[in-house]
């Protein structure tokens, strides 16, 4: 029975120590001689006014088709790693190692006046760190982004991304975020270990921007932990947010926003010792099951404080519940809020604090068999500070201090345990 | 293998039609000359090339001091009032103090005369760029009933009876009688070279470390980033030498169209021309209409996002969240680092009457 416990916690926990991997393109920095703040709050977070140009295909809002394209600018490709300090403490377990802490290379640009390109390719990184022994890579090699973009099908109010991407229903994007640990838990809780709402995705999607502040985001994808083998149907979504006075909601003005996904997703599922009652392993599903996802979100703005709060509700069907005699849908739902601070100039100083909350699907004790144990509520409280070095061409490389503290729970039938731990990064954050 | 074929079919069924969707109906807008050498952009801060110089126009020491003669004879005008220099003074930075133009009869203009100088640059010229070139815009004013209100045969019928202009003409273009576009030549000539070069921002660009104070710096570094003062003031010139609507227009009765008058196109209404950053503490007060009157007050109102809310407003104008001491900064780079110190421009005197031709 340990072993379910361990898979849940593995499950839970996984994404936690698994940097997110960020987005910053200084290529396009490069191409205009641009600082990095003209289109970040502080990189790899965008204002408004990189926002609107990357829902413009990565062409300056108002200019389209008069600037250089891919081929007559410089290389279009960049880099972003982070290396540092980075310690666990699960008393009475206590780590610390020297990492690289993941490493992106992005390439984008405009291919031609409103097509654009995105790539962006995780590496695998064997080695976890220079003075910890470890089997695990720190790194999976992974393409996380491959699009292809059409802007202004329709001036503002089609534009088309096709390819792997990230989904516009992310309001927030944890790919962005100044946390270099992944921030957001609702993003990557994944009850049944398949579907995680932060992941990129594979497949079509339709976006518009308008000047009044309405946008929408309506796509069509695979789904994530499907694979082509497994997937017998396509996900929807449809995401919609309006903004409140001048500026996008990222770095002015107010925005809120809602969201609704629909996924059919095949399951992970235990395979049985039929002997000894215990799992085996998991394996796919052959059969797809419904997914909801849906919420609401705000991004509150006055002078350079940000404040952005998250709400997300979620049903699995009750096939992937791991508690076979459950009859239950796995019903979940998790916030976030979030306030970060520019301070100094040209905001070379980021403050933040982060909370998150998770409440896992509810399994009444008699749901419960003996000797089972389930995920319970999630707790955790982060704060940063990060402090940039450059001049006036570039501020891309930061002084990074990351601290959280998470409480996760575990129920059994016959008592619920508190999971204590914390973990800090110490880093320079690089972007070339 | 089927999802690959049609994620490709998807593609290839798109590239055309965004590509059709992209390209604009052919508009009435003027030819860009070969000054537009910036025009694909933006690009980075810099120090200033030479000038581009139209072949059909080269530059001579005798043209440009023909020019500079004819920018300062008050006699171009109707009534002998009005010179170019009168409202692109060289004491105002190039260009008037506001905040719009008065021309003859004290007649007061709608805009404020755009500075002349580094116009060389400019891939267009006016604040709604209806003219290709400077010796294009060379002639405009003579013949503007509220600016110089002459007529192009009265002017040259001036300039004709005046002997000493009608041997230098034929010095420098070695044809007679005078032309218009000889006028506008020469002149054009003569501000090709109004070029600053010698700001402080130039020094430090070419590497001088001193050549800015602290704040400046900071301010350069607000300049190019936070305060995206360079996503549309950017290259040498400091400008993109396109077209931006700010929302200053909102509150007025009628306002005014700017480059819409001239193509037509409903993306130009009320937009104007970027003006160059360059010698920019020189000249308040600013915008086209001399609306704000210090180089503060305009970093203000763009802090707020720019003017009334207008539904043609430029998509690039955002709030910035600046901070009173990022605004000083900002003000000290622009007022400061960006004055020029070149003594064979900032020192031009207006020529005396009496020094004139005869």
């Amino acid at each position: 029975m340990k072993k379910i416990f361990t898979l849940l916690l593995v499950l839970v926990a996984l994404p936690l120590v698994i940097p997110a991997p960020g987005q910053a393109i200084p290529a396009f920095a490069r191409k205009y001689g641009f600082n990095c703040m003209m289109c970040h709050t502080a990189y790899p977070k965008l204002n408004d006014w990189g926002q609107r140009y990357r829902d413009n295909g990565y062409q300056l809002p108002g200019q389209t088709g008069k600037e250089k394209t891919m081929f007559d600018s410089h290389t279009p490709i960049a880099l972003r790693t982070s290396v540092g300090f980075n310690g666990y403490n699960a008393s009475p377990l206590t780590t610390g190692s020297f990492d690289l802490m993941g490493l992106d290379l992005l390439a984008a640009g405009v291919m031609h006046k409103n097509v654009s390109v995105l790539l962006i390719y995780t590496p695998r990184i064997d080695e976890p760190s220079a003075d910890a022994a470890g089997a695990e890579p720190l790194q999976l090699g992974a393409l996380e982004s491959a699009n292809i973009a059409f802007s202004n099908i329709i001036r503002n109010a089609l534009n088309v991304r096709v390819g792997r991407f990230e989904p516009a229903y992310h309001l927030f994007s944890s790919k962005r975020s100044f946390y270099l640990n992944a921030p957001y838990e609702i993003y990557e809780y994944r009850p049944n270990g398949t579907f995680a709402f932060g992941d990129n995705q594979t497949g079509i999607e339709a976006t518009g921007h308008f000047r009044m502040g309405f946008k929408y985001a309506l796509g069509i994808v695979n789904g994530t932990g499907a694979t082509a083998e497994n997937d017998k149907s396509k996900d929807v979504y449809l995401a919609l947010s309006q903004t409140i006075g001048p500026g996008d909601g990222q770095s002015a003005g107010q925005r809120v926003g809602a969201f609704a996904y629909y996924g059919n997703q095949p399951y992970a599922i235990p395979v049985w010792n039929a002997t000894a009652d215990t799992i085996m392993r998991l394996a796919w599903s052959d059969r797809s099951k419904p997914l909801y996802r849906y919420g609401a979100s705000g991004s509150f703005n006055w002078k350079t404080l940000n404040l952005t709060a998250m709400y997300m509700r979620g049903l699995d069907d009750k096939a992937g519940n791991f508690l076979e005699k459950s009859a239950k849908d796995c019903e979940f739902q998790g916030a976030f809020v979030e306030l970060d601070y520019g301070g100094l100039w040209n905001n070379r100083l980021i403050a933040s604090v982060l909370y998150n909350w998770v409440e896992p699907p509810s399994y009444g004790a008699k749901m419960i068999p003996d000797g089972y144990s389930v995920p319970g509520m999630i707790n955790a409280y982060s704060t940063l500070v990060r402090y940039y070095l450059g001049d006036w061409n570039a501020v891309n490389v930061a002084l990074h201090a990351e601290y959280t503290y998470r409480t996760h729970e575990h129920k059994s039938n016959k008592e619920l345990a508190l999971f204590k731990e914390s973990y800090y990064s110490m880093l320079v954050d690089f972007g070339f | 293998m089927g999802k690959i074929v049609a994620l490709l079919a998807v593609t290839v069924l798109f590239i055309p039609l965004a590509a059709l969707a992209g390209s604009d109906a052919v508009k009435p807008v003027p030819p860009i000359t070969q000054t537009s050498a910036l025009w694909l952009g933006p690009v980075k801060l810099g120090v200033l090339p030479a000038p581009p110089i139209p072949p059909d126009n080269p530059q001579t020491a005798r043209k440009i001091l023909l020019g500079k003669q004819l920018y300062f004879d008050t006699r171009l005008s109707r009534d002998n009032t009005i010179s170019c220099a009168t409202c692109h003074s060289p004491a105002m930075g190039w260009s008037d103090k506001g905040p719009t133009s008065k021309g003859i009869d004290g007649q007061m203009g709608g805009r404020r005369a755009p500075p002349a100088s580094n116009s060389a640059y400019n891939p267009l010229q006016f604040w709604d760029g209806r003219s290709p070139s400077l010796e294009d815009q060379a002639k405009g004013p003579i013949q503007n009933p509220i600016e110089m209100g002459n007529t192009h045969q009265v002017m040259i019928r001036t300039v004709s009876d005046i002997p000493e202009y009608v041997e230098e003409f034929r010095e420098v273009f070695g044809t007679s009688p005078i032309t218009v576009d000889q006028v506008a030549q020469a002149i054009a000539a003569f501000e090709r070279t109004i070029v600053t070069t010698d700001s402080p921002f130039d020094r430090f660009a070419k590497g001088d470390e001193t050549a800015l104070t602290c704040i400046e710096k900071k301010g350069l570094e607000i300049f190019n980033g936070k305060g995206r003062c360079s996503c549309c003031h950017w290259g040498p010139n400091f400008s993109d030498g396109r077209f931006h609507n700010l929302g200053t227009h909102m509150n007025m009765g009628k306002p005014d169209n700017g480059r819409y008058d001239i193509t037509k196109d409903p993306k130009d209404m009320r937009a104007f021309k970027t003006p160059t950053m360059r010698d920019v503490g020189l000249r308040p007060p600013y915008l086209h209409m001399g609306n704000e009157k210090t180089v503060e007050d305009v970093i203000v109102f763009y802090n707020k996002g720019g003017g009334f809310k207008d539904p043609n407003m430029d998509p690039m104008m955002i709030p910035l969240g600046l901070s009173k001491g990022e605004i000083r900064a900002l003000v000290a780079f622009l007022e400061h680092a960006m004055t020029s110190l070149n003594p064979e421009v900032a020192d031009v005197k207006p020529i005396p009457a009496s020094e004139l031709p005869k």
